[in-house]
């Protein structure tokens, strides 16, 4: 019941703010509540806070801006990477504030994302959308920049059984990148089929939630762990 | 909305069909019944147009209600305005459901031609009444002899059942299927699909005796989690074509103005189509490709197929066709090859697999018999045999493509895996265009699947072959 009560809570706070759109640190104490593998993420208002937090975390860490007006935080100076001690996490802080503000003036900054890094795997996607006539329905891909251009992505009407799994994983054309190449690891593929199971399963639980995107999901040789999380909820009467 | 299984029942297989709005001087949908086995009326109050019903014998009404006895289904022909005074007779006379032919509904975007439907809509929801279309050619009933072509068949048997959402390729597939030696139990075209839709007719197969095996043509679907569960439960049951129009953006625009359908990303419906189990395809002839397969051959899940061409560059072409659809052309035994050795003619041929035959085949068939014999006992040769026929003589000597088949079909029967003849042209298919069409259709008549190319063969066979492959495994 715990873990229901958070995302319950996640969700009615969003949706009695008016926002549909949950932040990144949101997504991931939702999913982190759902016992879905996430790197840990906590808000941090202030570059004492922040350091507070990457102490707690260990380091090195991550640091990204919270703003429900950004959505590309790379492409504003609202992501720093290797963080290894506190006086660079607060002084990131304090950069990141004065590069953000001056490049989106009018964006509304809540605070920062610390969060642990996580060591480079096989970026993947998996996501999910709702479809105007088939409902919640689950998207795999191999993640990075090409994805977009390629369209190589497997969609799967929500609920998946694990044969459905099985499949989005396996028929993507890169399945060969997963599977490890030059000898590369490959990337745990029942964990990833395990990760899509769990998401469905979410998703079909949570009917609120409308899209919900884990991008990247860093996949080893053993396990994978989502990076990025974004969920958007469906509009509620009102809202 | 679920429909009343019964009167749904009672619509797709009427005893009795009354006609409404048929004009002359064609009378198109009483004179597609002149094969019907039921009860025929017709419901006509134009003055010019009652004499013509009147000399085909066929008794005529002023309205549904007059009709003595029970109507299991309307067909519909009228002028759209007058479509919701019909709708009212059948209610009233609780037929079974009506097939409306009429159109100029919601396809046509025009706010009065919405509200129109809506209105109809309603009138059926309420009484529970099923109906089929609008914008629809109906209902063909193979057996009872209901029809909306007249050259779709009347006869006992069913080999496959069509649902299409377009009323042309619902023909399309009835003749098409026909024509290949295929029975089509029954066709709906469901046209608008605003009462009974997609997933109505889906659930209703599920259990058809008469559906053996199922073709549709969609556009789009209206609910779409209850076709997909439907959809799922009638594909692990038998298999199941899908061929999805409007799956490109103008193709999309394009099936809006015909069915009113909305679009679904071509990536998100092929994912719930393989999720379903069905066979996806593309066009028509694809369609009725992998009909053949389905009809035509056993069910058959192995991969490991004997390649019979006639020629050495025949021999590759078909091994590469073959292999790319996910085939393997496997060597055979030793013991084949050296039974093979005896006989088989190597100069100008060769038996390891593929093979080059013409030499050894010429024009007996002794050696095609053994090479059967040979293929039959190797069990690297699991998923069949696709062989290359000739029409060189054909119109001389039809025999000989008769003794063939039969020494195919024997095949067949004992190994209970697929045979599939292969007829391109520019190999061992040549001669009077007549003569080629005839040698063909000699062949689907024999019951076998036939393609015009060995990449359509091959990727068909393949298509077929996955779905059994998955069927085994549930």
């Amino acid at each position: 019941m715990t873990s229901l009560t958070v995302t319950d809570t996640i969700i009615t706070r969003a949706l009695s703010e008016g926002r549909l759109l949950l932040s990144e640190v949101e997504s991931k104490n939702l999913l982190v509540a759902e016992g879905i593998s996430v790197t840990d993420a906590q808000l941090a208002r202030d570059p004492d806070e922040a350091a507070s937090v990457a102490e707690s975390l260990g380091y090195p860490v991550v640091m990204k801006i919270i703003s429900p007006d950004i959505a590309h935080k790379s492409d504003v100076g609202g992501v720093v990477v290797g963080l290894t001690d506190s006086d660079e996490v607060k002084s990131a802080y304090d950069e990141m504030m004065r590069k953000v503000s001056s490049v989106v003036s009018t964006a509304r900054i809540e605070g920062v994302s610390v969060q642990t890094m996580a060591k480079p795997g096989i970026e993947v996607i998996v996501g999910a959308t709702t479809d105007p006539q088939f409902g919640p329905v689950m998207m795999f891909g191999l993640g990075g920049v090409f994805v977009e251009v390629l369209k190589d992505v497997s969609f799967r009407v929500v609920p998946l059984e694990p044969r459905d799994a099985k499949q989005m994983v396996r028929e993507i054309d890169a399945l060969p990148i997963l599977e490890g190449v030059r000898g590369q690891d490959g990337a745990d593929l029942e964990a990833l089929e395990a990760l899509l199971l769990s998401i469905s399963e979410l998703i079909e639980r949570r009917p609120e939630i409308a899209e919900l995107d884990l991008n990247p999901v860093f996949a080893y040789s053993d396990g994978a762990i989502a990076v990025d999380a974004r969920i958007v909820l469906h509009s509620q009467n009102g809202v | 909305m679920s429909v009343d299984r019964n009167r749904l029942e009672r619509a797709l297989n009427p005893k009795s069909v009354v006609v409404v709005g048929d004009k002359g001087p064609g009378y198109m949908w009483l004179s597609n019944m002149s094969e019907y086995t039921g009860a025929l009326y017709s419901v006509q109050v134009d003055p010019n147009e009652i004499p013509g019903i009147e000399e085909k014998n066929i008794p005529n009404f002023s309205s549904i209600t007059e009709i003595p006895g029970e109507v299991d289904l309307v067909v519909c022909a009228v002028p759209r305005q007058i479509a919701p005074i019909i709708i009212g007779q059948a209610i009233e006379k609780q037929v079974g459901g009506v097939s409306m032919f009429t159109s100029g509904f919601a396809e046509t975007g025009e706010p009065d031609a919405i509200e129109l439907q809506k209105k109809i809509v309603d009138a059926c929801t309420e009484s529970g009444m099923p109906l089929v279309g609008p914008n629809c050619m109906g209902i063909y009933n193979r057996e009872l002899g209901v029809k909306f072509s007249n050259q779709q068949e009347q006869g006992s048997g069913s080999d496959l059942g069509v649902i299409s959402q377009s009323g042309t390729h619902g023909i399309g597939i009835s003749l098409g299927s026909q024509r290949l030696g295929m029975k089509v139990g029954r066709t709906i075209s469901i046209g608008n699909a605003v009462v009974c839709n997609e997933s109505d007719y889906v659930e209703y197969l599920i259990d058809d005796e008469k559906s053996p095996i199922v073709a549709m043509y969609l556009e789009g679907v209206k609910d779409g989690p209850r076709f997909f569960s439907a959809l799922k439960k009638l594909a692990q049951k038998k298999p199941v074509v899908i061929w999805r129009g409007g799956g490109t953006d103008a193709g999309a625009r394009a099936a809006h103005s015909h069915t009113a359908s909305l679009a679904t990303d071509t990536a998100v419906w092929d994912g719930m189509i393989r999720q379903s189990g069905a066979i996806p395809t593309e066009s028509l002839e694809d369609t009725l490709d992998v009909l053949a397969a389905l009809v035509h051959a056993p069910a058959c899940a192995g991969l490991g197929t004997a390649l019979v061409a006639m020629t050495g560059g025949q021999s590759v072409a078909i091994t590469d066709q073959f292999q790319r659809a996910g085939f393997d052309v496997p060597e055979l035994s030793q013991k084949s090859y050296d039974t093979l050795g005896e006989f088989f003619v190597t100069i100008g041929g060769s038996y390891r697999n593929p093979f080059d035959a013409a030499s050894t085949i010429r024009s007996e068939t002794e050696n095609l018999e053994k090479i059967l014999e040979v293929l039959a006992e190797d069990s690297n040769i699991d998923g069949g045999v696709a062989i290359e026929l000739t029409t060189a003589g054909f119109d001389k000597e039809p025999e000989r493509l008769a003794a063939q088949l039969d020494l195919l079909a024997e095949y067949r029967t004992k190994t209970n895996q697929p045979v599939v003849a292969m007829m391109p042209e520019g190999g061992a298919v040549s001669g009077q265009a007549e003569v080629v069409l005839t040698a063909r259709t000699k062949v689907s008549e024999s019951g076998f699947p036939v393609y015009p190319s060995f990449r359509r063969g091959a990727e068909a066979l393949a298509r077929t072959q996955a779905y059994w492959a998955w069927r085994y495994s549930l």
